[in-house]
């Protein structure tokens, strides 16, 4: 590209002084209006950037609220160096909740008590104030709780809200109610399961989800994919019908995503009746990211230069033999980086899924292509639209784990453009 | 008696007939990946029109209805049903217009600066930018719209609704940012040098040659991208639904709650809407409205570009 960038003529002073009064201050004129409007350009990429950080921090502030609630049980925070971790709380809170040190060691032997206990319990590690130092006689700064699934949220203030007033917070504060600085992104948040109460719903259900329908997607749209790019690139005569596959092609790739939503939704769900299912999902997204798997693998296979061909040839290779001995090694740098950024893109994707079953409230594991399930984005969209709007705060930090997934997906197909990129 | 030599030729034949037979079912098999496309796009096209034909068989709706009603109700019941999809097109015309004010001079401020003023350096600094800014998930941005954007905007123009096209088409305006610039962009490097410079060599400004020489001669990509963004924007689905509304409304205040097709397909499609019913099939008929649409946007896109292409060859 450089080559082609084309240096301005230099406006050498001696020229300048030729011109005097009126043509001398109409170029400077001319220059002025130039030098701004090529500052002015730069403009979209600055508010491109400002609005990336915007929406980044304001995502990140929201996974943090003042709540208010109401315990149901013990009602009691631990000091943070109090225990190392899960279960270390969780004996104090038993102790609190009055059972014998014998019952808890029952507890902590018996699976099933641990997984009922971890469905309507959670403990976190939250923030209490030092301003709250004559309310709570547990004392501030960070401290352990078990919320339960039966407290009850009085409260929840948005981060910047709570700190501005949160005087007048304190003042209202009733006996046995709790305060605190609310993380709703931790460690728990990824491996709890999702939940009808907000500070419980956790990401695990979404996570696997995806898991599972972005690998059917590559397993089912790579072969199809790559083995359609080799065809157009290296068998395709020139005649109508390939002409009608390129025209095509194009076509499909500017199809609304929504559009594949309703073709997923009427030919798997309904006429081949997989119902709601992962497969379906997987099938939807599989022909949706098709198009673009296709184009970016074509261009892979177009960058190997002929003359590598015209040598297999000419030791007498048969096509196959040079696609698959010489083309495609030299190309799958390509091809693996288009694959990549269509994952990201399958990834992200929540309109046609929300038409092929995502937007069901799942608490199961997947556990099998025929499952039902929600996927991240989907999951993300569901508690947007749960009635409880601190729902909205679980919705901010399942989009953080969204971003962080993406940015690694990104990151990786970075590296290996980087690495394996062969320059001819 | 064969001779070793004959042997060994008869068996070259044979290597080479087996090894033809390989060729040939392998190029089957990449011609059978390569009609999976086309595959998909027959079966869009039969699950939209078998739907839509079965809904305008209904005796309770007619094409007159739908093109000139200004009601959209299906969702509702009996008599309150009204099946005219111009709130539909109005709510997605009001959102793409404003998603295009603002993402044009965008795009095509970002396309300027990247063809014609960047080095290389600030190039690659740039253009990751951009990537980023299109690899966003729409799910995302409809968060950011309904409970940054709005809010915002809610302090300083009274009576805007909660849900309101404004903040949608302003976040989507970012969305398509990227669409218009990079095609943009690849459209104004495609101009050739020759022009560059015979406008410098007449005394012209950088700033000059850009938008006086440079963007008239890519002028036809750059109505390619601005086409090929404005159907992004009317297929764009999560956006709307989260922060334009979705309540179909005749008209072309910014302000208002609206419903597009696409947040109408997403609210019918997520309801329980049982399968044959009018509701359902009217989810159908607005779909295949919107994908006539954008397959007509996609098609003039590509044809400029095509017209256009070798102009300088």
């Amino acid at each position: 590209m450089s080559s082609r960038t084309i240096n301005p003529p230099m406006v050498k002073p001696s020229r300048e002084s030729l011109l005097e009064g009126e043509e001398k201050a109409r170029l400077q004129r001319r220059q002025r209006t130039g030098r701004i409007f090529q500052a002015l350009t730069l403009t979209p990429v600055i508010l491109a950037l400002v609005l990336i950080a915007t929406l980044v921090v304001d995502v990140y502030l929201d996974t943090w609220t003042w709540q208010v609630t109401e315990p149901n049980e013990s009602g009691q925070t631990f000091v943070r160096s109090s225990a190392n971790g899960w279960r270390g709380v969780v004996e104090q809170e038993l102790a609190a909740r009055g059972e014998t040190a014998e019952d808890v060691r029952a507890f902590f032997s018996d699976p099933e008590e641990i997984r009922k206990f971890n469905a309507r319990n959670r403990v976190e590690l939250v923030y209490v104030p030092r301003i709250l130092n004559d309310v709570t006689d547990n004392g501030t700064g960070w401290r352990w709780v078990v919320t339960n699934n039966r407290d009850d949220v009085v409260e929840n203030y948005g981060l910047l809200e709570g700190r501005r007033t949160l005087t007048d917070i304190k003042a209202n504060l009733e006996d046995g109610q709790l305060l605190y600085l609310n993380p709703w992104i931790d460690f728990s948040f990824f491996v709890r399961n999702n939940s009808g109460n907000f500070w419980l719903a956790g990401l695990v259900t979404a996570i696997l989800g995806s898991l599972w329908v972005v690998f059917l997607v590559v397993l089912i749209s790579v072969p199809i994919g790559v083995g359609a790019a080799i065809y157009l690139e290296e068998y395709a005569p020139k005649n109508w019908f390939t002409g009608v596959l390129e025209v095509n092609l194009r076509n499909l790739a500017g199809v609304p995503s929504i559009v594949y939503g309703i073709l997923g939704l009427y030919a798997f769900v309904r006429i081949a009746q997989l119902g709601p299912t992962i497969l379906a999902a997987a099938l939807t997204l599989s022909l949706l990211i098709l198009p673009v798997v296709v184009i970016a693998s074509r261009e892979a296979i177009r960058a190997v230069p002929d003359s590598l061909r015209q040598a297999s040839y000419g030791l007498g290779a048969t096509r196959w033999q040079t696609v698959s001995q010489i083309i495609l090694p030299n190309a799958v740098s390509g091809i693996v980086t288009g694959v990549i950024l269509s994952v990201a893109r399958a990834i992200g994707e929540t309109a046609p899924l929300l038409l092929v079953g995502g937007a069901g409230f799942i608490t199961t594991f997947p556990n099998g292509p025929l499952s039902q399930y929600a996927v991240m984005p989907t999951q993300i969209y569901s508690w947007l639209g749960a009635p409880a709007v601190a729902f909205d705060n679980a919705a901010a930090a399942g989009i953080m784990a969204l971003l962080m997934v993406l940015s690694l997906i990104y990151a990786l197909a970075f590296f290996v453009r980087r690495r394996f990129e062969t320059k001819w | 008696m064969l001779s070793a030599k004959q042997a060994a030729k008869a068996a070259g034949i044979e290597k080479r007939a087996s090894r033809n037979v390989v060729e040939t079912a392998i190029g089957t098999v990449l011609l059978v990946c390569a009609s999976v496309s086309v595959m998909a796009t027959i079966a869009v096209i039969f699950s939209l029109s078998s739907e839509t034909i079965q809904f305008f068989a209904q005796p309770r709706v007619t094409f007159r209805e739908f093109f000139t009603e200004t009601r959209w109700t299906p969702l509702f019941s009996g008599s309150e049903q009204f099946f005219g999809i111009a709130p539909l097109i109005t709510g997605t015309l009001l959102v793409t217009i404003i998603a295009l004010i603002v993402g044009v001079p965008l795009g095509l401020g970002a396309a300027i600066y990247l063809a014609e003023f960047a080095n290389d350096t600030t190039r690659r600094l740039v253009t990751p930018v951009l990537e980023i800014l299109a690899g966003i998930p729409t799910v995302v941005l409809g968060y950011f719209a309904v409970l940054f954007v709005t809010p915002i905007l809610q302090r300083f123009i009274p009576n805007l609704d909660f849900f309101n096209p404004l903040s949608a088409g302003l976040v989507m305006g970012f969305m398509i940012l990227p669409t218009v610039s990079s095609i943009s962009a690849d459209s104004m490097r495609a101009v050739p040098g020759k022009l560059r410079e015979a406008a410098y060599g007449l005394g012209a400004t950088r700033a000059e040659v850009a938008t006086k020489v440079v963007f008239p001669a890519a002028l036809s990509g750059i109505a390619a991208a601005i086409i090929l963004a404005m159907s992004r924007a009317i297929g764009e689905t999560m956006i709307v639904a989260l922060a334009a509304g979705q309540r179909p409304t005749f008209t072309f205040d910014p302000r208002e709650t609206i419903a597009t097709m696409t947040s109408f397909i997403v609210q019918a499609a997520t309801g329980d809407q049982p399968a044959g019913s009018l509701a359902s099939q009217s989810l159908y008929a607005v779909a295949a409205v919107l994908f006539l649409i954008t397959f007509v946007l996609n098609i003039i896109s590509q044809q400029i570009v095509r017209r256009f292409a070798e102009k300088y060859e």
